[in-house]
């Protein structure tokens, strides 16, 4: 087997011109709603210029990004119109799965179009991803946070999650009374003192948000690089 | 008889009672009679006596007329004519003042209203006025007439030191005689009443003895003049604050603890803030914003100290992190907004490191190999790269390593991003041929620190 390699930079690539730009983390919705992009390093972070405003829920893939305001989902090359109140995704590259907490519903996001599906899941759920093919649904009931497939089969469960519930796609990001904790599909985990977690978000492939109170927390959730870190400009 | 005439013409006029004049003091009505006697004024001096109006019946009052004649005497009040409804009041302000020493200085007050009319015999007697002196370190000024301990430390005592002469040819009785206000008391001196013998002078010392940091007022009264007395108070020195930063070596993209505490109890409460700021050794770029502190992202938080504790509050908590950015160079911590005894300045050293790589990745598409590497280079020297592709069995792949330079392109990103030197770069290689064989590729980046290698398996 013979190769031959010449070499450009960034030819033709999606970063054009200089083939170099500031790395993005991932993407949060701010305390006053707007769409940010959060910028940087693990440990060196800043915040991105506001994009759109009204955002109650946002999630974000390697490639695609949406964006759900109180009555329409939007992405990048538009928007449809959705129940109301905020929105949990599980965004893959091309398409995403949908639940409206204040409806109760299931939907499946492509090309602009919301397609209902006919999921009936008892509980809270409390995040959706598209794993192997798979869907997976975190789900709270009687006070036990269990992972099931749509048809309400039986995936995992979180017998010590008492708080907030993400899925990823490298495993499950959860919060107990007092820790927050990573735990990938080899049964590997990180664990983190931190307390008093409201909400957790995927901000991206590898960084997750934990709200707790007015402050931000910036998870980094690979597989042996877990790491905590403060956004700036949220008060601990 | 003339003077049976003559008193019977100082009784006020209010026969049919509608108005009333009334004298007010701290608040309280005196019922103005037949003689209102200012007393004794200072050649020189004003004296000064509200005059209030009371309609004291059910109509309304119309005031005609409301004058003071007699040399030296005036009265501040509304243009006339001017009404006063049932049960309400007119303040107004009859003043003294004459240069000349007279034992009596008499004056006609009359007003009249549409119903009745009161007239009042006003006298006054000038005297010859004590002369205050103040020493250094305290200052006096005439108008107004005040004196000014200056600034004064905390808890410290300032003692003023007076001498009050009798320039007159006669005695000089001093009945009034007293310090008010916070932190002012007269500490040496006669007790009033007192006499000052013509042509001599006594001497009294004020003290100043502030408690905490503040503006304090007061007043000094002699006799008919009243001195305001005013000195500042500021906290003492604090003892220079101890600045400490979590345990580990310092480096580009960490995010740090800054504690600070006193070496001894603070003597006083005090409040400030701690700033930071970031001097890059690169002269790429003229600052790193990422350089904050995290719980506002500015490079300014408040801080506290209570009295008696070493304990330092910084915004309110313990400590504050804070960001290194990604420039090597030296953060600067200073203390502003309290005095300090010595220069709490602290630097922190980011030294240069070698190119960080926070995540890489290779991917193979159809004719193109991808390399994207995100990280940062805090010498912001990077460019210099290696590549060499490797097989499924790790054989390196001819012609083995491939040199690239993009040192330019880095400057140029460095110069526009504005945000330390974090970086993500990817580099695509043309490749022709069957690429499945293509298994890993070793890299190699190059800055002023040092060489940084990551190997790559291609996904």
């Amino acid at each position: 087997m013979r190769h031959t390699l010449g070499i450009i930079l960034c030819a033709g690539c999606a970063f054009a011109q200089s083939g170099i730009e500031v790395p993005v983390i991932g993407t949060i919705v701010d305390s006053s709603g707007s769409l940010r992009s959060v910028q940087g390093v693990a440990g060196s972070f800043w915040w991105g210029p506001p994009g759109v405003s009204g955002a109650l829920s946002a999630a974000c893939s390697e490639r695609l990004c949406l964006v759900k305001t109180d009555t329409k989902i939007l992405s990048p090359t538009g928007e449809t119109n959705a129940p109301p109140g905020p929105a949990i995704f599980g965004v893959t590259a091309d398409d995403a799965i949908v639940f409206f907490p204040m409806t109760h519903t299931f939907a499946r996001w492509h090309d602009d179009a919301l397609d209902p599906l006919d999921w009936a899941v008892d509980g809270e759920v409390l995040s959706v991803l598209r794993r192997d093919g798979e869907i997976e649904i975190a789900v709270r009931q009687d006070g036990h946070v269990w992972i099931v497939h749509p048809d309400g089969s039986m995936v995992d469960s979180l017998a010590d999650a008492t708080g907030p519930v993400t899925l990823l796609p490298d495993g499950v990001l959860f919060a107990t009374a007092d820790e927050i904790v990573v735990r990938h599909p080899d049964a590997t985990e990180a664990r983190f003192q931190l307390a008093g977690a409201g909400s957790i978000d995927a901000m991206g492939p590898h960084y997750a948000a934990v709200h707790i109170g007015g402050a931000i927390y910036v998870l980094r959730t690979e597989n042996g690089r877990e790491s905590l870190f403060l956004l700036p400009g949220t008060t601990p | 008889m003339t003077r049976a005439i003559l008193l019977a013409f100082l009784l006020p006029l209010a026969m049919q009672a509608q108005i009333a004049l009334f004298t007010v003091a701290n608040g309280a009505e005196t019922p103005v009679g037949a003689v209102l006697n200012l007393g004794k004024v200072a050649a020189g001096d004003t004296a000064s006596v509200r005059i209030r109006v009371r309609n004291i019946g059910a109509t309304t009052a119309n005031i005609n007329y409301f004058f003071v004649d007699g040399v030296g005497y005036s009265l501040d009040r509304p243009t006339l004519p001017f009404p006063i409804a049932p049960g309400s009041v007119q303040d107004t302000l009859l003043s003294f003042t004459q240069s000349t020493v007279a034992p009596l200085y008499p004056a006609n007050l009359r007003i009249d209203s549409d119903i009745n009319s009161i007239s009042a015999i006003v006298i006054a007697a000038v005297v010859v006025g004590p002369v205050l002196t103040v020493f250094p370190a305290c200052t006096g000024s005439l108008n107004p007439p005040s004196v000014d301990f200056g600034l004064v430390q905390a808890g410290q005592l300032r003692l003023c030191n007076f001498s009050l002469q009798n320039p007159g040819t006669q005695d000089m009785t001093i009945s009034t005689f007293k310090a008010t206000g916070a932190a002012f008391q007269i500490s040496m001196g006669p007790s009033a009443p007192f006499t000052i013998p013509a042509g001599s002078a006594i001497t009294f010392v004020v003290n100043f003895t502030p408690g905490t940091a503040a503006v304090y007022t007061g007043s000094l009264a002699i006799e008919t003049r009243t001195y305001g007395l005013r000195g500042t108070a500021f906290n003492t020195p604090l003892p220079t604050p101890l600045l400490e930063f979590d345990s580990g070596s310092v480096q580009s993209s960490q995010q740090r603890r800054l504690t600070m505490r006193l070496p001894t109890a603070a003597t006083s409460s005090a409040s400030g803030s701690v700033n930071l700021a970031f001097v890059p050794d690169t002269t790429i770029v003229t600052d790193d914003p990422a350089v904050v502190f995290l719980a506002t992202g500015t490079r300014s938080l408040p801080f506290s100290i209570t009295q008696g504790s070493t304990l330092i509050s910084i915004g309110g908590q313990t400590s504050a992190m804070f960001q290194t950015g990604t420039t090597s160079g030296r953060i600067r911590f200073t203390l502003t907004g309290v005095p300090i005894a010595g220069d709490p300045t602290t630097i922190l050293t980011i030294p240069p490191s070698a190119l960080s790589i926070d995540s890489a990745i290779a991917t193979q598409r159809t004719g193109d190999l991808d390399i994207q590497v995100t990280g940062f280079d805090n010498t912001y020297s990077a460019g210099a790269m290696t590549f060499t592709f490797s097989d499924i069995a790790g054989q390196a792949i001819q012609p083995g390593a491939i040199r690239a330079d993009f040192t330019q392109d880095f400057r140029t990103f460095f110069t526009q991003a504005k945000g330390g030197s974090a970086f993500q770069v990817r580099v695509s290689f043309p490749v022709t041929g069957d690429t499945s064989g293509i298994g890993s590729v070793d890299v190699q980046l190059t800055n002023s620190a040092g060489v940084k290698s990551q190997h790559l398996i291609f996904q």
